[in-house]
């Protein structure tokens, strides 16, 4: 019996698991990703000034710190219809309010464990350490889990369930 | 639904103003502006907009003292459950505690594509049947560990209770497909999910050809017996384990080895009051060679609320609640808490966090389940 | 609640954002949504026509609400913010969309551009209905100073400050001021005296009338936050009167007892009573306690027989300093890397491989070999090895360059030539003499005769396989240039070994609430544009404390910090955080998980009334928002990032 294994696995360049093959050309995930603001949504903001492109799929919402990140927003995010979620913010040893990563990481790893009972595939969900000048990287993780998402199909959430 | 027609379903235009009601409630008690019967009055006087914004409204933790002891036989909780139903269609849903993390769980789990992954604690050590008479309805129990921020237990309930009756030598089937019960749900005025989970939960323990349902959960219980049968049709013998347990364990099915333990025993709302569970768990309780049992002040239909229902309103006086309970326990001498309830189980063992410097009244003890107990107690039985 | 009165405003940035996105059809959009009263675009929202749109407009219309979509709010927030105020709206009644960095300009189809803008302002719109207004708060600063570490930052900072008439505390954890400065013998590259630029510094500080010097102190406890801190400081007893002792040195000659003298890296000894160096500030003496017979045994009291000022007090008790200051200046500087953990160099089993900071103290004059250049048997070597990156830009021990190493390396290489025209050898992988004269320094050196061999050394051995080898130590080095392994053998080897961070750098980044980076030292608040503040307002950095550096980088770091510092006291005000944690006591449990998690102490748990309920501080708390994470009953909010805020974000933004 796996536990849900909240390591690096489930954080950037993670390989896709084959469970549901559906190659839904016209299908435009939705991610929202909750970014810190000194961080994260620096390096959107970078990618911005540098021009670099990427899908337009991603809604962000900016936090002042990825500590601030209750797991109600994720699961509402999901509940509202979120075909993936990226909660992202400073890496350990950059965060404005010192510790904010560690208590992130502590939210998450129970957060993790809900989704995974819940039944949804890991790659939904997603924890990513991006630094201010990271913009290049930003990018490439929103395109990396849009084709991820694609692959994947809609969430099985997208028939709205309302509250 | 009108206010009126709650009203009148309830009954509730036979209140006598007594004040009965709000001298019982254990809100009340800690909260002298809270009354159970001003809430009531606000209904039969029209005051619907008073009764639905007023966030008390879902302070009620529904656990039935008000209604056992009305001398008009006003069905309060049940007036307070359809007042929230309309309060929630007009958006209106109290504090939910915890964010509303376990609420958006029920509904997130109330979807019908979902494939949970709800079974993987389910080792081998524990063995279960594809079809059998017996289902074991394990609940909300996978959740709790992945919400709360302390070990809850909820999953060593389901655990030992699968070990008591292999023991027993019965393997009961456990659907990997079951879903939340909607208690809590139905208490805060969500009924278009909770008919949702309710119809699913129906729909599947029919497929599986059960004729009995056992709970170790009394909300879980309480909901498939009085609630769902206005929903759904299901029509399966339910039990609560100790009800079960204190049957078969006579029969000399179930050997014990002796255990020195000074406890005392937490009576449920659900399945005291609700239910009129009170002597199993006892009798079970003493079964177990060397266990004292030691009662508290209140107990039986006395017994006190642990504070906290549906998730919802978790505020100063629910710390208040629990810690007058505590207290009570404490004061028994007994090393151990028992309840038969993985909800009390959850809020007590919460009000015994204390991370600040200054403490308020220390209210730790060992708290445990009843099945815990009687898990740990058992010796050799031929029936392995 | 009065009804909530929206006004929108979509901003062309020129073409920057109206290139690609429908700036027109977006606030058309933003006119239906609920509460907008108005809904307008412009060509350039930051300009002063622009800002005053949105003044006339919330006058006219009596908006209480502001949503500007436009660039990042990292951008001009302040900015749209400062225009509500003016026009006699709260700041805090303001949203701001992004739709340039986040929007426009990552994103080429107009159709899914203007899209995602309309989301992105019916997300702004919805969120700004819940802003709450917000008290903006001023609070006084403290003028004084806390300056913790006293060697040359610590003492350039301290008297930059003191030079501006404000008051500084300047605490340092050893007898002396000086740091590693003082136990230098020459720097780089004009071959200064250390102790000769050094001392008068030092003296000054002694003197100076707006500096209190706390010798042999260490700073125990910090609270409050910037402005305001409240400082305990623990003033170790030093067992002699400071007030009386005249620096005259007849207890250390009568003391019986020795131990390895710091001040000399273990080249010397001195005694259990003792003077550091004799420039020492302050020029008192100092028990060492674990060394003393009187402590250990009762017996001897020596120095208290022969001093003739009657300074000496076996029952002094260390004393706890309370003091109040507005900003820190933490420069606690650094420490030597013990090459001893490389075996194969044979530091500590080798008598003559020493470090750099040894043969520093080996070549001044007033130091334990009177300034000659000797090996441990008393005779002159005739070559000595010096080896670059101990320690250094190696994986295995620290990724960094230690900057300084190159240079004092050279220096010593002159020095050698100097003294005793010794044959040298540099071991070195780069030479790094990237400053001032760096690189004249360097071509003097090569004049004179210094071999260059680059590669990194391998080992160190006496084990000798040829006559030359014999009663020498051998270094196995590959010689890169030539590509050839090669063996030299010396009579002396130098360990140029990192500069790292101070080994009790995380209690000091605890008690300051300074972050460490991965290489141990302070994290600075930006890399290139804020080199000595930290994300901790109020405390800043300066000197190695921050990375290895000179002494130049030093002295301009802490130049820089003190200004920073004059700053504050200047301007004599702080604007407090205004987005806090609030606390509704009516949903709380007391728990304390708020106190737990909180890194900043501003949530504690009290008894007030008999009910235990958190109270938030709110000049120290600042807003990350953890503690209304870990609230498991919805007690705590952030003011500003409700969850509900946040929540009409996501339902917004969540549906496709």
């Amino acid at each position: 019996m796996n536990g849900f294994n909240l390591s690096r696995s489930i954080c950037t360049r993670q390989l896709l698991q084959t469970k549901r093959r559906r190659k839904i050309t016209e299908f435009e995930p939705r991610i929202i990703v909750f970014a810190c603001n000194w961080c994260t949504y620096a390096a959107a903001d970078i990618a911005g000034t540098s021009r670099i492109q990427y899908p337009h799929n991603v809604r962000i919402i900016r936090v002042m710190c990825s500590g601030m990140i209750d797991p109600i927003y994720v699961l509402r995010a999901f509940e509202r219809g979120a075909d993936g979620v990226i909660v992202a913010g400073c890496n350990y040893t950059d965060c404005h309010y010192i510790d904010g990563p560690v208590k992130c990481d502590v939210m998450f790893e129970k957060l993790g464990k809900c989704i995974h009972t819940l039944g949804l595939e890991d790659e939904r969900l997603r924890r990513e350490l991006i630094s201010t000048s990271e913009g290049t990287i930003f990018a490439k993780v929103i395109k990396d889990m849009v084709n991820q998402l694609k692959k994947l199909g809609p969430s099985p959430f997208r028939k709205k369930v309302k509250s | 639904m009108t206010l009126e027609d709650i009203i009148k379903e309830t009954k509730t235009y036979y209140c006598l103003e007594c004040g009965k009601c709000s001298s019982i409630c254990p809100i009340s008690r800690h909260n002298p502006s809270y009354s159970p019967r001003l809430m009531l009055e606000k209904a039969l006087n029209g005051f619907e907009g008073d009764l639905i914004n007023d966030q008390e409204l879902f302070s009620c933790l529904s656990c039935y003292n008000c209604l056992l002891r009305c001398p008009a036989d006003v069905d309060y909780p049940l007036f307070m459950q359809k007042v929230r139903a309309l309060a929630s269609a007009q958006g209106k849903y109290g504090v939910p505690a915890h964010s509303g993390t376990l609420q958006s769980l029920m509904r997130l789990m109330s979807n019908p594509a979902i494939e949970q992954r709800r079974l993987e604690w389910l080792s081998d050590e524990y063995r279960i049947s594809e079809k059998a008479d017996i289902l074991f309805f394990v609940g909300c129990a996978p959740y709790f560990e992945s919400v709360l921020d302390f070990k809850t237990g909820a999953l060593d309930i389901a655990k030992d209770s699968l070990k008591i009756l292999n023991a027993l030598g019965i393997e009961p089937m456990v659907l990997a497909d079951e879903k939340c019960c909607g208690h809590d749900l139905l208490w805060t005025g969500d009924v278009k999910t909770f008919r949702k989970l309710a119809e699913h939960n129906a729909r599947i323990i029919k497929e599986s050809g059960a004729k009995k349902i056992i709970f170790s959960c009394p909300e879980g219980y309480r909901t498939f017996k009085f609630d769902y049968p206005h929903y759904v049709d299901l029509d399966c013998e339910l039990q609560h384990i100790t009800e079960f347990l204190a049957e078969n364990m006579g029969k000399g099915k179930l050997n014990f080895k002796e255990a020195k333990k000074k406890v005392t025993y937490q009576d449920p709302c659900r399945l005291g009051r609700h239910l009129g569970v009170y002597e199993q768990p006892r009798k079970l309780i003493e079964a177990i060679p060397g266990i004292e049992l030691t009662e508290m002040e209140h107990i039986r239909d006395e017994s006190i609320c642990c504070g906290t229902s549906a998730w919802t309103n978790c505020d100063a006086y629910s710390k208040q609640i629990r810690t007058e309970r505590l207290l009570e326990a404490k004061a028994t001498g007994a090393e151990m808490l028992i309840t038969a309830c993985p909800k009390c189980q959850i809020h007590f063992k919460c009000a015994m966090v204390s991370k600040g410097e200054e403490r308020g009244p220390d209210v730790e003890m060992d708290v445990m389940d009843i099945v815990n107990l009687v898990a740990s107690a058992l010796g050799d039985n031929g029936s392995e | 609640m009065a009804e909530v009165r929206i006004g929108v405003y979509v901003c062309h940035c020129g073409t920057n954002i109206a290139g690609t996105v429908d700036v027109e059809e977006v606030a058309r959009y933003a006119k239906k949504l609920p509460s907008v009263v108005i809904s307008r675009d412009y060509m350039y929202m930051c300009s002063e026509p622009g800002q005053a749109l949105i003044k006339n407009d919330i006058k006219e219309f009596s908006l209480n609400r502001v949503v500007v979509a436009s660039c990042s709010p990292r951008m001009h927030e302040l900015t749209f913010r400062a225009a509500c105020q003016d026009a006699g709206l709260n700041p805090y009644l303001y949203e701001q969309a992004n739709i340039r960095e986040q929007c426009s300009w990552v994103h080429s189809d107009r159709k899914q551009a203007t899209e995602k803008a309309k989301d992105l302002v019916r997300a702004a719109v919805r969120r700004v209905s819940h802003h709450e207004p917000l008290e903006v708060k001023e609070l006084p600063v403290n003028p004084n100073v806390l300056v913790v570490g006293g060697g040359i930052a610590g003492i350039q900072a301290a008297l930059d400050i003191a030079n501006g008439e404000k008051k500084v505390y300047l605490v340092e954890k050893e007898p002396s001021i000086g740091g590693h400065m003082i136990q230098l013998d020459r720097t780089f590259p004009t071959l200064d005296c250390s102790e000769c630029i050094l001392t008068p510094k030092m003296t000054e500080v002694g003197q100076h009338p707006f500096i209190e010097l706390l010798a042999y102190s260490e700073v125990e406890e910090v609270s409050g936050s910037v402005g305001n801190f409240k400082v305990k400081v623990r003033k170790k007893a030093r067992y002699v009167d400071e007030s009386k002792c005249i620096g005259c040195g007849v207890c250390e000659q009568k003391c019986p007892w020795k131990v390895n003298s710091e001040f000399n890296a273990g080249l010397a000894k001195r005694k259990a009573i003792y003077i550091p160096f004799a420039q020492a500030i302050p020029n008192v003496a100092t028990i060492d306690k674990e060394h003393c017979v009187y402590f250990k045994t009762g017996k001897c009291r020596a120095c208290e027989k022969f001093c003739q000022a009657n300074a000496i007090d076996f029952k002094q008790i260390d004393q706890i300093i309370e003091i109040e200051v507005g900003s820190i200046i933490v420069a606690t500087g650094y420490d030597n890397f013990d090459p001893s953990i490389i075996s194969q160099y044979g530091y500590g089993k080798y008598d003559n491989v020493l470090t750099g900071l040894q043969f520093e103290r080996m070549t001044c004059a007033g130091g334990p070999t009177s300034g000659e250049v000797v090996l441990k048997d008393g005779r002159m070597p005739d070559s000595i090895a010096i080896v670059h990156c101990v320690g250094s830009r190696d994986e295995n021990y620290h990724e960094y360059c230690s900057r300084v190493c190159c240079m004092y390396g050279l220096k010593y290489a002159y020095l050698i030539k100097e003294l005793i025209n010794a044959e040298v050898y540099e071991m070195y992988i780069d030479m790094r003499c990237y400053g001032e004269g760096f690189e004249e320094f360097y071509r003097r050196v090569c004049e004179l005769g210094v071999n260059f061999i680059r590669g990194k050394v391998a080992k160190i051995t006496d084990q000798a396989i040829t006559e030359d080898e014999q009663g020498k130590l051998t270094i196995l080095v590959e010689d890169t240039l030539l590509g050839e392994m090669i063996r030299v053998p010396v009579d002396m080897v130098i360990l140029c070994t990192a500069l790292e961070a101070r080994s009790d750098a995380e209690k000091i980044a605890a008690l300051f609430t300074l972050n460490q980076r991965a290489d141990g030292f302070f994290l600075e608040r930006h890399v290139k544009l804020d080199p000595v503040a930290t994300p901790t307002d109020g405390v800043f950095i300066a000197g190695c404390c921050e990375g290895p550096k000179d002494i130049p980088d030093s002295v301009a770091q802490a130049s820089a910090a003190a200004a920073k510092a004059l700053s504050l006291i200047s301007k004599g005000k702080i604007t407090a955080e205004s987005a806090i944690a609030h606390v509704n006591e009516t949903l709380c449990h007391g728990c304390g998980r708020c106190e737990e998690t909180c890194t900043f102490h501003a949530a504690k748990v009290i008894n007030k009334n008999g009910v235990m309920v958190s109270t938030i501080n709110e000049s120290v708390c600042k807003g990350c928002g953890a503690c209304a994470v870990v609230c498991p009953t919805g007690a705590i909010s952030i003011k500003h990032f409700t969850q509900e805020e946040i929540k009409s974000m996501v339902d917004v933004l969540a549906e496709s």
